[in-house]
């Protein structure tokens, strides 16, 4: 039998994240934004932030783009995650793919005028 | 005329006559407007204890045993009947269909026994009556197993009829054997709330009544009632007269009036009092009250909506989502502000008010302040079992009320009425106003966040939500099934108490087809849009339940949540992978569900369904949901497969 238990992918992201845009950092210029999707989705990043980065309410990972952290600040969270994120450590993730990640969900489309959205 | 149509009439009119003293006898009884809904020919709970007892008198002369059975499902009520066809209750089956004129209850044919309890699990959320099930004492209860404890976890009265063969000398060898057994209920004991195996016909219409009464009756929960073969198939002797007892639904246990007074001190004292409720609404009565309690006090309601607060909640309709005391969409900012916090008839309550953190090492910090006083008002505590653990973890509280959420608040806004003063009403305005401006902000964050990746492909599940609210905003919509990663709650209008029906309760898969398909067949008669948001994993447990709509009218609009995995099952997969510092390259293998990928709409073209898709421009979604839905009110299940993201 299937189990659901609860995986909330809560994390101090959520505050963190939520606070708004930031410039990136000097090593996220470095990325690639095409070698970064293609990293997004191998290490599940979509799973809980969806496949553009949006985020999502039901697992409550944040939206990581168009607008982000600093770099630094994304490595950090990355690479230690406060709440219930899975750590990702160098030797799964290195600098220069999570540098093409950060590309990529900075690279994201702005959200649509919410006149489109049904009220 | 047949000589057995005569009698089945006869003994039809005998019972509406039964039928018609009972709820008049209800309606002259103030106390049963807080009791469960009575069915037909059910007593009030204040009927005079001096007035004839058991009134339905039933002669019956060389009929066969499952007649009487079906004159006692007749006086309780029931509408439906579910059933995968079985051997070991042919009596019944043949009862009900025959002799009972296949009305009230009405057969509707099930293709696999789980599929038939979870449809008695959505049809009492969305119509507050039980639905009883047919099955096998042995296989069918086996099959059955897994949605009996959703039932039970999720407080719902399933209404269960166990065929078996007691007697050992009368099973024919072979496989009424292996269909037989000793004790048919003790497999589902640990999750139901009464059984009984009666040993004669006298005995199963007593037990019968008496289970109604068991699974009604706050805290609701299933129960099992066996009825044996030779009960079923032998003639009623003519010496015997049987009688069918009327049942009396009890009014709901109220916690204790000192502990309801002292609550409500508590409550107006309060500089941010919160509710959080979770099975609290078992009617649309007790919506309503918890907005008349709130707006009393201009406190905060959160109401555990699973995909808003994963680990907590059963997801009932208990609140208006567009309510500015809603405070759902930031229920973290809103527990952590409270310093009385009434957790009214929820489970998991250490789960709303701490913070627990799945890492290498497992913690738990408090979610409050220090200085917050917690409170619960339930009914859960009357009903706990040992071994299956669904009560989750000891909430220490500064104030426990034993007693029903729901019959309980009339005497809270009574209290809570006797204590205000002006000046707290002062206050009271000064909080409500804040309140409200915090949740219209919240509310604006997420149409932002919905607004995000509005044209990708595969869809967002935001966009999908926001597609589906522009077809039915218009119409009288019932969301039976489905969360959509909680968009629905965010973006869509809930204000009535059918609108919103939950979750599973056991989380187990399986549940949602059936359970959509159960809560559709009860609002059929209403002339609701039923809205199933279907997962593609939890539709291929028991996919035949498409048929069943098919077969039977059920109108339903079901769009698949295409997603193609067991995706809660790949992030923990992915979890364990990088803690061990693996990777998670390889996470897909055994939760993926594609390659091939599942055609949905010829699944349910092919058991008589009108459908389309798989649908991945965003831009079809609208037009494809318009042809469903005139689908749908022409009284048919149409389905739109939707190829949508992960989260």
């Amino acid at each position: 039998m299937n189990r659901i238990s609860s995986i909330a992918l809560a994390s101090l992201l959520v505050v963190s994240l939520g606070a708004g845009a930031q410039t990136p950092g000097p090593a996220a210029t470095a990325g690639s934004a095409a070698r970064g999707k293609t990293t997004f989705f191998r290490v599940g990043c979509h799973q809980c932030h969806g496949g553009e980065a949006q985020g999502s309410p039901y697992s409550t990972a944040p939206k990581l783009g168009p607008a982000a952290l600093p770099f630094a600040a994304f490595t950090l969270f990355t690479r230690k995650p406060r709440l219930q994120m899975p750590p990702y450590s160098p030797e799964i993730l290195s600098d220069a793919e999570l540098a093409d990640i950060y590309a990529y969900v900075t690279s994201r489309a702005a959200p649509v005028a919410l006149d489109k959205l049904p009220n | 005329m047949s000589q057995s149509d005569e009698v089945s009439k006869g003994r039809r009119s005998f019972l509406l006559q039964a039928a018609a003293t009972g709820a008049a006898a209800a309606a002259a009884t103030a106390a049963a407007a807080q009791a469960p809904t009575p069915p037909q020919g059910a007593a009030s709970p204040g009927a005079s204890p001096s007035a004839s007892p058991s009134v339905s008198e039933v002669r019956s002369e060389g009929r066969p045993g499952s007649d009487y059975m079906v004159d006692v499902l007749k006086s309780l009520g029931f509408e439906y009947i579910c059933a995968n066809p079985g051997s070991s209750f042919r009596g019944l089956h043949e009862s009900i269909i025959n002799y009972g004129g296949n009305s009230r209850p009405e057969l509707i044919t099930c293709m696999h026994e789980e599929s038939s309890v979870a449809m008695a699990h959505g049809f009492f959320k969305a119509e507050g009556t039980p639905l009883p099930v047919m099955a096998h004492g042995t296989v069918g209860i086996q099959h059955a197993s897994m949605a009996v404890y959703n039932a039970w976890c999720d407080r719902v009265p399933v209404y269960l009829i166990l065929g078996n063969t007691l007697d050992a000398t009368m099973r024919q060898p072979g496989v009424e054997w292996v269909h037989s057994v000793q004790d048919a209920a003790a497999l589902v004991r640990d999750f139901t709330k009464w059984d009984d195996s009666p040993v004669s016909l006298q005995h199963f219409g007593e037990s019968a009544v008496r289970a109604y009464k068991m699974a009604m009756t706050p805290p609701s929960g299933p129960v099992v009632i066996v009825a044996d073969t030779e009960l079923q198939e032998q003639p009623i002797h003519s010496d015997r007269t049987l009688v069918i007892p009327k049942l009396t639904p009890p009014s709901p246990p109220q916690a204790e009036s000192g502990a309801v007074t002292e609550l409500a001190r508590l409550l107006v004292e309060a500089e941010q009092p919160l509710f959080i409720a979770d099975r609290l609404a078992r009617t649309p009565a007790g919506l309503e009250r918890l907005v008349e309690l709130a707006e009393l006090l201009q406190a905060g309601v959160v109401s555990t909506i699973p995909n808003l607060m994963p680990p907590v909640g059963a997801g009932r309709m208990n609140f208006p989502t567009r309510h500015p005391l809603n405070q759902t969409y930031r229920s973290n900012a809103a527990i952590a502000a409270a310093d009385v916090i009434v957790g009214l008839e929820i489970s998991n309550f250490f789960g709303a008010t701490n913070i627990f953190i799945d890492q290498v090492e497992r913690t738990t910090r408090p979610a409050i302040r220090p200085d917050a006083k917690l409170i619960t008002l339930n009914s859960t505590d009357l009903i706990q079992k040992a071994n299956y653990q669904d009560f989750q973890r000891y909430a220490a509280v500064n104030m426990a009320l034993t007693g029903d959420g729901e019959a309980t608040l009339p005497s809270l806004i009574e209290a809570v009425r006797r204590l205000l003063t002006d000046q707290r009403k002062s206050t009271f305005e000064r909080r409500g106003k804040a309140l409200a401006e915090a949740s219209a902000a919240a509310r604006e964050r997420f149409r932002g966040d919905a607004a995000l990746a509005w044209d990708a492909s595969p869809i967002t599940t935001a966009r999908l939500a926001a597609e589906i609210w522009e077809q039915i905003r218009k119409e009288d919509w019932s969301l039976v099934s489905g969360g959509l990663s909680g968009w629905p709650v965010r973006l869509w209008d809930f204000t009535k108490h059918y609108q919103h029906l939950g979750v599973s309760g056991g989380s187990g898969i399986g549940y949602g087809a059936p359970a959509a398909i159960g809560a559709a067949l009860a609002n059929r008669k209403h002339g609701r849009l039923s809205v199933n948001i279907q997962n593609d994993g939890d539709l291929m447990y028991a996919p035949g339940v498409l048929w069943t709509a098919a077969h039977h009218r059920i109108p339903v609009l079901t769009i698949m949540n295409n997603n193609r995995a067991y995706h809660e099952e790949m992030m923990h997969v992915q979890r364990m992978s990088n803690r061990r510092n693996r990777g998670v390259d390889r996470a897909h293998i055994g939760n993926e569900i594609d390659n091939p990928g599942i055609d949905y709409a010829k699944l349910a073209q092919s058991m008589g369904w009108y459908a389309e898709g798989p649908i991945s421009n965003p831009r079809d979604i609208g037009p494809a949901l318009k042809r469903a839905i005139a689908v749908v009110k022409r009284g048919e299940p149409a389905m739109v497969d939707v190829m949508v993201q992960p989260r």
